[in-house]
């Protein structure tokens, strides 16, 4: 198309974050899975400090069934993903139905996991739709500015969370490449200066960084006015 | 056709991938729904459509110049073919449209018209949705995904490709576009039809607004780009209803309109589609006068015929009607989707009294029909077929010239005991295939 609104700028900006958000919470939490079987029930207590949500859940059970699942938990992997669709289905003139059909088919899946007794193995084509939807947008949405922003949406979300997780410094430099990358083709765009330089030369000098270190919320996309 | 037949649950699942669905209103809280399809299509000859054709556009002329005539010269109420009172009382003319013509003339740039056929083979026209119909976009998907499922059933049946739709879309926009860009807008995602808004857009290459993307700025429309930038807008399909269009020129609390947006239009500075204040030409009241428009505007006789229909309004016609109740379907004018539909013959002796206390107390609101028996079509429920009632849903597009579309909705009720097939009371639908020879 090439003519958007903010209002959908917005969209594909927060369909880049919580598709990402979704991909990498539940990549994350199917490589804990099988550690958390075996601990004494205090794993999901250090992701629920990690992602900054409140520990609402009462057991190991109840956290995989309530975090994965639920529609009610605003944090929920569900939710994050209904919150993707939601900022999709504004926006199929602009990434194209094809597209949009990979979201709605993992939104789909997740909906079909979360019977009784849950289905954790089908979880891996959340994973691989979510793949194929970047795939999607690549071959199918013909806007390099939009492609832009999606990304650079999807890339900020990983690198926050990856600094969440207590990923090393390799992977966030990685990262912040693919970020940088995005940004600097959105010429018309700028991140806030302070809060962003900052984290870029923590992120240069290596190891580790703490998350309330860096509020990466506070570097919004916007235009120079 | 059984190779397509066996790919119905297939092509279901594609086209939930496709969010191909509607919304509902129930109890105030929205709801997404698949639209059911059912792959045994409709199938029109090439001598029936060409029939339905002539008069579809007999119907769609008539019914423009008849907008036209009602916001200008009032010709046809002057010469008493319609009365006064009925036309200003219809809740679908809107005065604040007086003397306004559109670009090119045209009112009704899509128009759905519903029709059924009897079980002696004749169609009637059941009413005309000139304002917003929607529709088109269920059977155009259906049929790509029909066509991928069973190739050996479109090689073998000769059937007329219906994907022009957008294209037939696009050159209806661009025909009455007075410089700018064609935008769909959208009332937003929680509208009935949003997947039909995002889905044209896409496949017309228009752009989708909501009116927070649109202002009226020194009498023209523009659209506000993501820099900033204000981008002239000049054919607005909008699918969002009369009253909501304008709240400066309108209801005043809409806040799903674009300010001055009706002036831009009186001014000529952009294209409307379809023309607000249609709504006068497709009240259920008016369709009872469209065969005598179509004498009086064309001098022919009407080449499709409505059910036979009586006018509340008239009092030797009402008091028929109410000793006739069993056997008569009584319509709310403003309704529509199904609702405000009442067969006599389903309401016990106290709701037949109300409706007729109702009816003798607001007889503007409502008409009454005779029952058409219409056919009925096969449906697959559970692997086997079964009967039900099914309507169709043409499409008449006007650009250049006026072309009815060769396909069109055909709705059925799930329902074995009724003749509601509206999608919002949990009807489905199919393909309808025009045969080319």
């Amino acid at each position: 198309m090439g003519i958007i609104s903010l209002e959908k700028q917005d969209h594909l900006y927060w369909l880049g974050r919580y598709s990402e958000r979704v991909y990498t919470t539940l990549k994350t939490f199917l490589l804990g899975y099988d550690q958390m079987l075996d601990d004494e029930g205090t794993t999901y207590g250090d992701v629920c400090r990690r992602l900054d949500i409140p520990n609402i859940y009462t057991s190991q059970e109840n956290f995989i069934k309530i975090y994965l699942f639920s529609d009610r938990d605003a944090n929920s992997v569900y939710s994050n993903l209904k919150r993707a669709y939601d900022n999709a289905v504004v926006l199929r003139d602009e990434i194209s139905s094809p597209s949009l059909c990979y979201i709605q088919m993992a939104l789909d899946i997740m909906e079909a996991c979360s019977g009784e007794p849950l289905n954790l193995l089908e979880l891996q084509r959340v994973l691989d739709t979510l793949l194929a939807f970047w795939g999607s947008v690549d071959d199918n949405v013909l806007s390099e500015e939009s492609r832009n922003i999606m990304k650079s949406g999807r890339y900020l979300e990983r690198l926050d969370l990856f600094i969440r997780f207590g990923y090393p410094a390799a992977s966030l430099a990685r990262e912040l490449g693919k970020f940088e990358n995005r940004i600097r083709r959105l010429q018309e765009f700028q991140y806030d200066g302070g809060a962003y330089q900052a984290f870029v030369a923590a992120v240069r000098r290596g190891g580790s960084l703490k998350p309330q270190l860096v509020n990466l919320n506070q570097i919004i996309l916007r235009r120079p006015s | 056709m059984q190779s397509l037949v066996e790919h119905t649950d297939g092509i279901n699942k594609l086209l939930a991938r496709y969010g191909v669905k509607f919304g509902i209103y129930k109890n105030q809280v929205f709801h997404e729904q698949l639209f059911p399809f059912d792959a045994l299509p409709r199938v029109i000859e090439a001598q029936e459509f060409a029939f339905l054709e002539k008069g579809l556009i007999q119907r769609v002329t008539a019914l423009n110049l008849f907008l036209k005539d009602i916001y200008t010269e009032k010709k046809i109420i002057a010469q008493k073919v319609i009365p006064e009172e009925f036309v200003f009382s219809s809740k679908g003319f809107l005065p604040q449209c007086e003397g306004i013509v559109p670009p090119k003339n045209i009112y009704a740039h899509i128009s759905g018209i519903d029709l059924v056929q009897a079980k002696d083979k004749s169609w009637y026209i059941l009413e005309d949705n000139l304002r917003i119909p929607s529709g088109a976009s269920y059977p155009l998907i259906a049929r790509k995904l029909c066509r991928l499922a069973s190739p050996e059933t479109f090689t073998r049946n000769k059937v007329v490709d219906n994907r022009n739709y957008p294209q037939l879309l696009k050159e209806l926009m661009e025909n009455v576009n007075t410089g700018g860009l064609n935008v769909i807008l959208t009332p937003g995602r929680y509208n009935a039809a949003f997947f039909e808004h995002a889905y044209f857009a896409e496949t017309t290459g228009s752009v989708l607004a909501m009116s927070s993307d649109l202002f009226v700025e020194n009498n023209q429309l523009y659209y506000r780009d993501n820099g900033g930038k204000a981008q002239r807008v000049g054919a607005l399909y909008r699918r969002i209803s009369d009253e909501y269009l304008d709240p400066m020129n309108f209801l005043p609390e809409s806040l799903i309109g674009i300010p001055n947006v009706l002036t831009a239009y009186r001014s000529g500075n952009v294209a409307l589609i379809n023309a607000p204040g249609n709504g006068v030409a497709d009240d259920k009241g008016i369709y009872y006068f469209v065969p005598k428009m179509i004498k009086y505007y064309l001098n022919e006789e009407p080449i499709l015929q409505n059910a036979p229909t009586y006018l509340m309004y008239d009092e030797k016609e009402r008091l028929m009607a109410l000793s006739r109740m069993d056997e008569l379907v009584f319509k709310d004018v403003s309704e529509a989707g199904g609702y405000g539909v009442v067969f006599g013959r389903d309401l016990d002796k106290g709701g037949k009294e109300k409706l007729a206390n109702l009816i003798t107390r607001e007889p503007r609101r409502f008409v009454a029909q005779e029952i058409i028996d219409f056919i009925d079509l096969p449906i697959l429920e559970n692997g086997k077929q079964v009967l039900r009632k099914a309507d169709l849903r043409a499409f008449v597009l006007d650009g250049k010239e006026i072309k009815v579309w060769p396909s069109g909705l055909t709705r059925f009720s799930r329902n074995p005991d009724s003749f509601v097939v509206n999608s919002s009371q949990g009807g489905g639908f199919k393909d309808t295939w025009v045969l080319s020879r």
